[in-house]
């Protein structure tokens, strides 16, 4: 193999695309970044990888996980060697994302009003209103410009083939994009002048696209409105990029104590007195928002906001009542939705998903279930799944137990080995599992993707866990010009 | 600006001033203790660091004294402790302040945690790591007046940053005095002013050098002197006319006159420099005031729960 001297130790998984190795050559796009780790050494990648964890200290840039012993924050794993995709394979990609969020963005606007969709029998009644983010408050809620999803974080993952499956959406607080950011500046400083040599396309856009989408949603006629982005504060696992966001906006970022419903307007408390609001960017999850409507024991949002939205005085982004979109349970139905509302055949595939309500599929799915990985509809961060391929029988037969309690609450797929690509670890170049988020904005002129997204690796060897809560990093992502 | 947004920029220049005078302080107790002033009372210096509530702690050499002052994590007036609370005051404002700022504030946050540190502060020179810690007070005030911009975040920074300097150094010149005597006064009158960066003003300005009525006018009256409560205050009252384009009338109207009165009391005081009774009085009527304003200051502007 080529570069032999730095992928000593590059062995691939049987069955699994590789994106940088094609059998034993190296694929075309990664050429010409290996080319300029040809003269390095494993010594110069040691160094590079430590000046990489100091500016990540010295920048805390952090990721907070729940249940962690030694602190509330950690540096998040980062791994210095990019994620490469092609022009042509981006070009997919993008198309698919563009046609999936805007078939997303109707059926939000169809279930939350007539129903057409589920009145022609293409999506059973049952599953949308059983569905616990469904949202009763939001039926007959006319949203500005009618877009619900203004930021969507769509998951992709690579099968053995070489083909891109949508793993889930994301359509209520995606997050990420600050690592996005934060990892391209990481990579100019760890490999100088690659990024012009390798055409990769920029992604520092992004701030002021999102800023400018969210100008436009204000209700109030004026050429400076106030935006906001709310957070629910320090101790919450993305605050990190909440204030990257904020910062690189120039916007203010609120708590809900900061903020203040009256005469169903909103209004943030300065210095100066009471300052109307007109756009509130939430990563506050939608039970939180209004202790008047939703839980009443929220301490992060503010009473009365429902009010003020319903008003039409202030613009929520995301809309609340995404989550009946991108529950796990109604993703299977996404293909239909595309052709329902666009007419079109889906550009992305989608993972087979069954259901375990269906006691056809349960059984099937627990019969084999050393190929399947069960999840909680309604879960992130990878918590409450069940990997069948690495489980005791005992563990098995417990997890059953709580799917036969509230089967509705769960979906299983098959395993899909994701794709790796080479990382850095333990001094040695070696392949890791990863997926993809791009990042879609939605605004009044149409839907964006910013050509990258966060590439999530699972750091343990073999693992197919890449969220960062359970052990995973992330890469920067290279989206070439062509 | 938001409310909770300025108090917090407030608190953070008040615990950063706050760490900048303990590290001075504890540089020069040290020297002093090495030098001239032998069987240096520790006990007392960390008495009179610690807050009343704190149970007492017990030292009986410089180094349990520079871990309990420095580094326990435990104790509340530690160094440690305050750069703790700066750092989170500026995570939750990191919007506000600029990414230089911040990084500088992590930056101190690691070498104030840094094995290396604690080994200098206790196993070997300890002068060499309070040196290192007191660098980066002076970075994280150079990165606000490089890179902060002039609005009101850059005002409130200023007004907590010169509150803390106008309390220490109130609090300081009394320290001192609470412990000399007719015969040790010079040289406490030495360490009161090099813990202020004052000794070669002193020394140029006041040509019989450690006079206790000079002292006094140099911690109190001199605004000449970057540490003197009268500049402190001066600097309060300057920067708080930057916040009338942005303030309430009737709140910056009643903020303004106490500014004014605080410093106008200080500039035009007559009390006689020799009368040791007076100038107590004078110093605690002074702190009571400075406080008086730190609290209107949360009621009319930060005033948000």
């Amino acid at each position: 193999m080529p570069f032999s001297t730095l992928l000593t130790d590059y062995k691939t998984p049987p069955n699994v695309w590789d994106e940088m190795c094609d059998q034993q050559a190296i694929r075309s796009h990664y050429q010409v970044f290996l080319q300029s780790l040809k003269n390095d050494s494993i010594a110069e990648l040691v160094k590079k990888n430590e000046l990489a964890k100091k500016l990540f200290m010295s920048q805390g840039i952090t990721f907070t996980v729940y249940s962690d012993g030694e602190g509330i924050e950690k540096i998040f794993p980062f791994d210095i060697l990019p994620r490469i995709i092609t022009a042509t394979e981006w070009s997919i990609i993008e198309r698919g994302i563009k046609q999936r969020v805007k078939a997303l963005n109707i059926f939000l606007a169809d279930v939350y009003h007539d129903q057409f969709i589920i009145k022609d029998g293409k999506i059973p009644a049952a599953l949308i209103l059983s569905c616990p983010n469904f949202m009763k408050e939001m039926v007959g809620v006319d949203v500005s410009h009618g877009i619900y999803t203004h930021i969507s974080g769509i998951d992709l993952i690579r099968d053995s083939d070489g083909s891109f499956y949508v793993l889930e959406d994301n359509l209520r607080t995606p997050s990420g994009v600050s690592y996005m950011l934060e990892n391209r500046s990481m990579t100019y400083r760890i490999f100088p002048g690659s990024l012009p040599k390798n055409n990769v396309r920029s992604v520092k856009d992004y701030p002021d696209l999102l800023l400018k989408n969210l100008m436009a949603l204000s209700k109030r006629a004026i050429s400076n409105p106030t935006v906001v982005l709310l957070t629910p504060g320090i101790y919450n696992s993305a605050y990190f990029e909440h204030t990257t966001l904020a910062r690189l906006m120039g916007v203010e970022l609120v708590e809900g104590r900061d903020l203040v419903v009256d005469n169903a307007k909103v209004y943030m408390k300065t210095t100066a007195g009471l300052k109307q609001v007109d756009v509130i960017y939430r990563r506050v999850d939608d039970d939180f928002l209004d202790p008047l409507v939703f839980n009443p024991k929220s301490m992060l949002g503010v009473p009365g906001l429902y009010f003020a939205f319903r008003s039409g005085n202030v613009a929520i982004i995301n809309a609340p009542g995404n989550g009946v979109a991108d529950d796990k349970a109604v993703y299977p139905y996404v293909p239909e939705m595309i052709k329902y509302y666009l007419n079109e055949e889906p550009i992305l595939k989608t993972v087979p998903t069954y259901s375990m309500s269906d006691p056809e599929h349960f059984s099937l799915v627990f019969s084999q279930i050393n190929k399947m990985v069960i999840k909680k509809t309604n879960e992130s961060g990878g918590y409450g799944m069940l990997m069948g391929n690495a489980v005791t029988e005992n563990e098995v037969a417990e997890y059953k137990k709580e799917v036969e309690k509230n089967p509705r609450q769960f979906i299983a797929q098959p395993i899909i080995s994701l794709s790796t690509v080479p990382c850095f670890i333990d001094n040695k170049i070696q392949p890791r599992h990863v997926d993809l988020r791009p990042f879609a904005l939605y605004g009044p002129q149409g839907i964006e993707i910013v050509p990258g997204g966060l590439t999530r690796v699972a750091l343990h060897e073999g693992s197919l866990v890449v969220n960062s809560s359970q052990g995973g990093g992330s890469k920067d992502t290279w989206v070439l010009a062509g | 600006m938001l409310s909770r947004v300025a108090d917090s920029v407030f608190w953070m220049a008040r615990y950063l001033e706050r760490t900048d005078n303990v590290l001075r302080l504890l540089r020069t107790d040290y020297i002093a203790s090495q030098d001239e002033i032998l069987n240096f009372d520790w006990q007392s210096v960390t008495d009179t660091l610690s807050t009343k509530s704190e149970t007492p702690i017990v030292v009986t050499s410089y180094r349990e004294a520079l871990y309990h002052l420095v580094l326990n994590k435990d104790h509340d007036a530690s160094v440690f402790t305050n750069i703790v609370r700066v750092r989170e005051n500026a995570r939750s404002v990191q919007d506000y302040i600029t990414k230089e700022l911040w990084q500088c504030l992590n930056d101190y946050y690691h070498i104030v945690r840094d094995p290396h540190t604690e080994d200098l502060l206790l196993q070997q020179d300890p002068v060499t790591a309070l040196d290192m810690l007191l660098r980066e007070s002076i970075i994280f005030y150079g990165t606000v007046e490089v890179t902060m911009n002039r609005g009101d975040g850059y005002t409130f920074l200023n007004l907590g940053k010169y509150t803390e300097r106008s309390l220490q150094s109130l609090d300081l010149l009394e320290m001192k005095w609470d412990v000399a005597d007719e015969v040790t006064e010079p040289v406490s009158w030495k360490y009161l002013l090099y813990a202020l960066s004052g000794f070669e003003f002193h020394t140029k300005f006041y040509k019989n050098a450690l006079q206790t009525e000079d002292v006094i006018h140099q911690v109190l009256f001199n605004n000449q002197f970057p540490h003197s409560v009268s500049y402190s205050l001066s600097q309060i009252d300057r920067y708080f006319q930057r916040l009338k384009e942005t303030s309430l009338t009737d709140n910056f109207k009643e903020m303004e006159f106490l500014a004014g009165k605080m410093v106008k009391d200080i500039q035009y005081t007559m009390v006689n420099r020799k009368d040791s009774v007076a100038v107590r009085e004078l110093i605690i009527a002074t702190r009571n005031q400075i406080l008086n304003f730190s609290h209107k200051l949360t009621t009319l502007y930060f005033g948000y729960t």
